[in-house]
């Protein structure tokens, strides 16, 4: 069964889209990290919040591509807002005294949400236009899927160009390799980090608006992602975007291919690749060269 | 010294004011509700104490001149919390009898404490088979299902209806193969075949496209489930997106439509066949007028869950009706438990003697489109559905 | 560091006291708390070993409180063996399961420690889950406490082994005491303050941390022994990675680096925790009783409050209240 060519091409599909969606959201959390040694560990919180915002959205506008659009925005905002009147004093802090803030967040919008929308499963329709199912080499696969997986590759194109096209992308590079020397030359790195941060927010947001539509929304639903996206962020090495992304493909492949090739190991596989990864490489697939 | 250890102990009894809590009126019959208002099952918590009040609004709160008061703790979904508070319950509370308990973990926790404190326990939820079998005790009464009473007649209907190669899909843990083993059982013996397994990791399963393509590469006439909550709409709606609710048929424990979100799945969930031990379309006055009180107060069915609540009332309540109001022997109070017979909103309602768990009717529906909404529609009932002791000796 | 802290003695001395005391006017109920505060105090102290001292900030402690609980759940109930004996046994197989993790571990630094502890203590969690053996995600029941007939007491009664846990607790922190003021102790403190230097000295590094890794992980697994015979149960759940989150939380919020801070901060969680979750102390304070259902919500926002009021953690704003006490009053005088 596992050599079918039918079974191969749904299951690369199905890792291909996790991979997708593990990549939105480990690279803000990646690059906030590279840059700043900054760990938010509410990034999964604001995926979740991200999938609640959507669910809201579609009921009053009754249209995903509104909720698309608006709910990305208004997670951005939030972040923004915490930016602001918390975490921007927490940055030259002790890194224990951001676990203890943003865990602190974790627990504070894991109850807000249940007071907000309940404790009861929510989920919203996939969009009319994508709700079909599409032929994929003569497999039948949902044509959504394709669109998160489209999403992923378009995120990624935007990044790449805008990190080396763009003066904030060389400020952030410049930035990850060494802060000292790039405020030391009068650049406002503390403006471009927010911007990451905001950044980062704004597609863990995407990225919570776009699964909701396939996973169910509930409260909790952001520890397990929170999770994997760390895991992602170690295997393919804190602060570069090339790391996100093959970590994220490892990452999302390995799971949705372990799942059904080693059942009994369904659980650990993950971590255990993580660990062996950690035992080779210290410090990840590709580790950002720090000049100092 | 003297000052400083006065002072610390002034400190010391202020930070601990709220927990050493005063007893209260001796008078009073004491119901300490074990449910989960937080953590992962804080719904069907929530839902369950809904309908606890609703019963004893219905039954009345006072038997024997005594009126009966409820005592509410969080389990938080939690096995250790759930300890704590039943020990907080029973010790401090000195509660009278204990009701709830959502999750099995949790049942499993408290089982050996409750049962040393010879403390009647009325289970309204968890359904792991060893509760009221191989480590069933006399004070632990269960008014909802065991997995197997669920599940075991459903084999070999399904098999009698045609089906004969299924492909079986549960969480990986005790509740998923308890069901999965009592379906599988029946289902082999009455002719049926086994095409395949599959049993995701509970709590880390993200997608169910992996297994979905799995099941599929099986090529099975049905395939059979056991999934409830956030993961049974997220599985009905893969299951509709990967277009397999178009090759093959659907089934399992009725909980995948649960009443509570069958409306959320919508037209996914249309076709699929579930067996449970309640659906909110049964065909009784008893059920009508209850499911017309619940509409009234709540605006939506009562699932299940708030059923089994609903029905621990009034098997309390008669209870304690037949005693009198006293609750001093608790060994009489279970027995007077045991010979309570009524027909509920779930049909007809009693507890067996010989493994302390519900006789009840386990139904067979098939979701249905009814008007612009969807509902379960009951095909087949088997009537008073008793387990076997499966080593329980009482 | 309590080496030099003229506070960490009266503080541990008032904890003791403070614990005493409600010990000795407490009810079942209390002491059921009391001995889930000295359990916690013993796991949060063994973590502040590796987090406060020796700067390796572990997110998979409850691998071995896990282990410890569940080696003690097997001595007893499959062999038989009295719970001192399997206590003994549990906290041996601890410390050879951090060995055997530990020589892996530390190879890594920084968050990639963090991520490689966790990932060790879910491979833990996700074992006991499976094994049937140790009845999967069921648990295992039964676990008795020691016998303490000869004494005259029974050790079954809440008083009895919530004071057992407690002169357990306060063993743990003089040893504890004694191998963080110990030249290991300082030599730890330096690896953390610069590791660099300290290898170019020629001092084995890597060894010390290991040793720091084990002995914590043999202290985490006399925990678990005493939590499994608090509750007479142990479950899977004990190893999951939310159970060593919350005793990092423990650490942090009481202060690192001083063991009467992961003390303090493991009883202060214990104790909201209880409170927050019942009903009757939102009564209590004159609001519905269905806020209980929210404690997580108050909980997340005490830790933003601790960071911002207390950025070292409760005890380190205790230690610099006291210090400019002091100086206030050498100024006076």
């Amino acid at each position: 069964m596992l050599l079918e060519p039918g079974f191969l091409i749904v299951q690369t599909l199905n890792g291909l889209q996790l991979s997708m969606l593990l990549f939105l959201l480990s690279i803000g959390l990646s690059v906030v990290f590279g840059m700043m040694n900054f760990i938010n560990l509410a990034h999964g919180t604001l995926y979740m919040v991200g999938a609640y915002l959507a669910l809201s959205t579609v009921r009053w506008f009754d249209s995903f591509w509104v909720a698309l659009a608006l709910a990305p925005l208004g997670v951005a905002l939030i972040g923004a807002l915490f930016y602001a009147v918390l975490l921007r004093h927490m940055q030259r802090q002790s890194p224990m005294r951001q676990v203890l803030v943003t865990f602190g967040l974790i627990f504070v919008g894991f109850d807000a949400v249940r007071m907000v929308w309940g404790v009861l499963p929510h989920t919203i329709p996939v969009p009319e236009t994508l709700a079909g199912r599409v032929y994929v080499l003569g497999e039948v696969y949902p044509a959504y899927r394709l669109f998160i997986i489209a999403i992923g590759l378009a995120v990624l194109a935007a990044l790449y160009a805008g990190l080396e096209r763009t003066r904030l992308g060389a400020v952030v590079r410049a930035g990850v390799d060494d802060r000292t020397m790039v405020a030391a030359l009068g650049i406002d790195v503390e403006r471009a980090f927010f911007l990451v941060f905001c950044l980062g927010c704004w597609l863990a947001g995407l990225a919570g608006v776009v699964s909701a539509p396939v996973f169910s929304i509930f409260p909790g639903m952001d520890m397990s992602i929170l999770i994997l996206t760390l895991i992602v962020v170690v295997v393919g090495g804190p602060g570069s975007l090339k790391g996100a992304v093959i970590g994220s493909l490892v990452i999302g492949m390995v799971d949705t291919y372990g799942q059904v090739v080693a059942p009994e190991f369904a659980r650990v596989t993950i971590y255990a690749l993580m660990a062996a990864v950690l035992l080779v490489r210290p410090h990840g697939l590709f580790p950002v060269r720090r000049t100092h | 010294m003297t000052g400083k250890r006065t002072m610390a102990a002034a400190l010391a009894a202020g930070l601990l004011a709220g927990t050493a809590g005063a007893a209260n009126a001796q008078s009073s019959i004491k119901v300490g509700v074990l449910l989960p208002f937080s953590g992962v099952f804080g719904g069907l918590g929530k839902d369950q104490a809904a309908a606890l009040e609703m019963g004893f609004d219905d039954l009345g709160r006072e038997v024997g001149g005594r009126t009966i008061e409820l005592v509410k703790a969080d389990t938080e979904s939690k096995p250790a919390a759930g300890l704590a508070q039943v020990k907080k319950l029973i010790l401090r509370d000195k509660v009278d009898v204990v009701v709830g308990i959502i999750s099995s973990a949790v049942a499993g926790a408290v089982r050996d404490y409750v049962h040393g404190s010879k403390t009647p326990l009325i289970i309204t939820n968890a359904g792991n088979d060893a509760l009221t079998g191989e480590k069933c005790s006399p004070w632990i009464v269960r008014t909802s299902f065991s997995n197997s009473q669920i599940n075991r007649d459903m084999g070999p209907w399904m098999a009698g209806e045609g089906y004969k190669k299924a492909f079986l899909m549960a969480f990986d843990y005790a509740a998923g193969h308890q069901m999965m083993d009592a379906f599988k059982a029946g289902f082999t013996g009455a002719g049926g075949v086994i095409a395949g397994e599959a049993y995701p990791p509970l709590g880390e399963t993200k997608d169910f496209g992996p297994y979905l393509a799995k099941a599929k590469a099986a090529d099975p006439d049905v395939v059979y489930v056991f999934f409830a909550g956030g993961p049974a709409i997220k599985f009905t709606k893969e299951w509709a997106a990967f277009g397999m609710k178009d090759e093959v048929q659907l089934a399992g424990a009725g909980w995948l439509n649960s009443a509570l979100y069958v409306k959320k799945q919508g037209a996914d969930a249309v076709g699929t066949l579930g067996a449970l031990n309640y659906y909110p379309s049964i065909d009784t006055p008893e059920n009508q007028a209850f499911q017309a009180k619940f509409r009234e107060k709540h605006g939506r069915d009562a699932s299940e869950f708030g059923v089994a609540a609903y029905d621990t009332v009034r098997l309390i309540v008669d209870a304690l009706k037949a005693t009198g109001g006293k609750t001093d022997d608790k060994a009489a109070l279970v027995k007077a438990m045991h010979d309570v017979q009524f027909t509920g909103p779930r049909g007809p309602f009693r507890i067996d003697p010989q493994t302390n768990n519900v006789i009840q009717n386990i139904y067979v529906a098939r979701i249905e489109e009814m008007g612009d909404s969807v509902g379960a529609v009951i095909k087949h009932t088997f009537p008073n559905v008793q387990d076997p002791p499966n080593g329980c000796t009482l | 560091m309590p080496g030099r802290d003229p506070l960490h003695l009266p503080a541990a001395a008032a904890l003791v006291v403070a614990a005493g005391a409600a010990w000795y006017g407490g009810d079942f109920f209390l002491h059921e708390v009391l001995a889930e505060i000295a359990i916690f105090a013993i796991f949060a102290m063994s973590l502040d070993l590796l987090v406060g001292y020796a700067g390796l900030v572990s997110l998979g402690h409850a691998a071995f409180f896990a282990a410890g609980a569940y080696a003690t759940a097997s001595f007893t109930v499959f062999l038989g063996w009295p719970a001192p004996a399997a206590t003994v046994a549990a906290v041996g197989c601890a410390a050879a399961l951090a060995a055997v993790a530990g020589v892996f571990a530390i190879r890594v630094g920084g968050v990639f420690f963090i991520m490689i502890t966790l990932a060790l203590g879910q491979m833990v969690y996700a074992y006991f889950f499976k094994a049937r053996e140790f009845g999967a995600d069921d648990g295992m029941a039964g676990i008795p406490r020691p016998d303490l007939a000869a004494l005259g007491l029974d050790a079954a009664e809440p008083h009895v082994f919530s004071a057992l846990t407690l002169i357990a607790a306060v063993a743990v922190w003089v040893l504890l005491l004694v191998v963080v003021r110990s030249p290991f102790g300082a030599m730890l403190v330096a690896i953390h303050r610069n590791e660099s230097r300290v290898r170019a000295l020629g001092c084995p590094v890597q060894r010390y941390k290991l040793a720091a890794f084990v002995l914590a992980g043999a202290i985490g697994g006399f925990a678990g022994s005493l939590i499994a015979q608090h509750t007479g149960f142990v479950s899977p759940d004990l190893g999951f990675w939310t159970v060593s989150g919350e005793v990092l939380i423990m650490v942090i919020v009481g202060g690192m680096g001083s063991l009467v801070g992961a003390a303090l901060g493991a009883a202060v969680l214990v104790l909201l925790r209880h409170e927050l979750s019942d009903g009757a102390f939102w009564e209590a304070i004159g609001l519905s009783a269905d806020l209980a259902s929210y404690w997580q919500f108050v909980m997340g926002l005490f830790f933003i409050a601790v960071v911002l009021l207390a950025g070292d953690g409760l005890y380190g704003r205790l230690a610099s209240i006291a210090r400019r006490g002091r100086r206030l009053r050498r100024r006076g005088a």
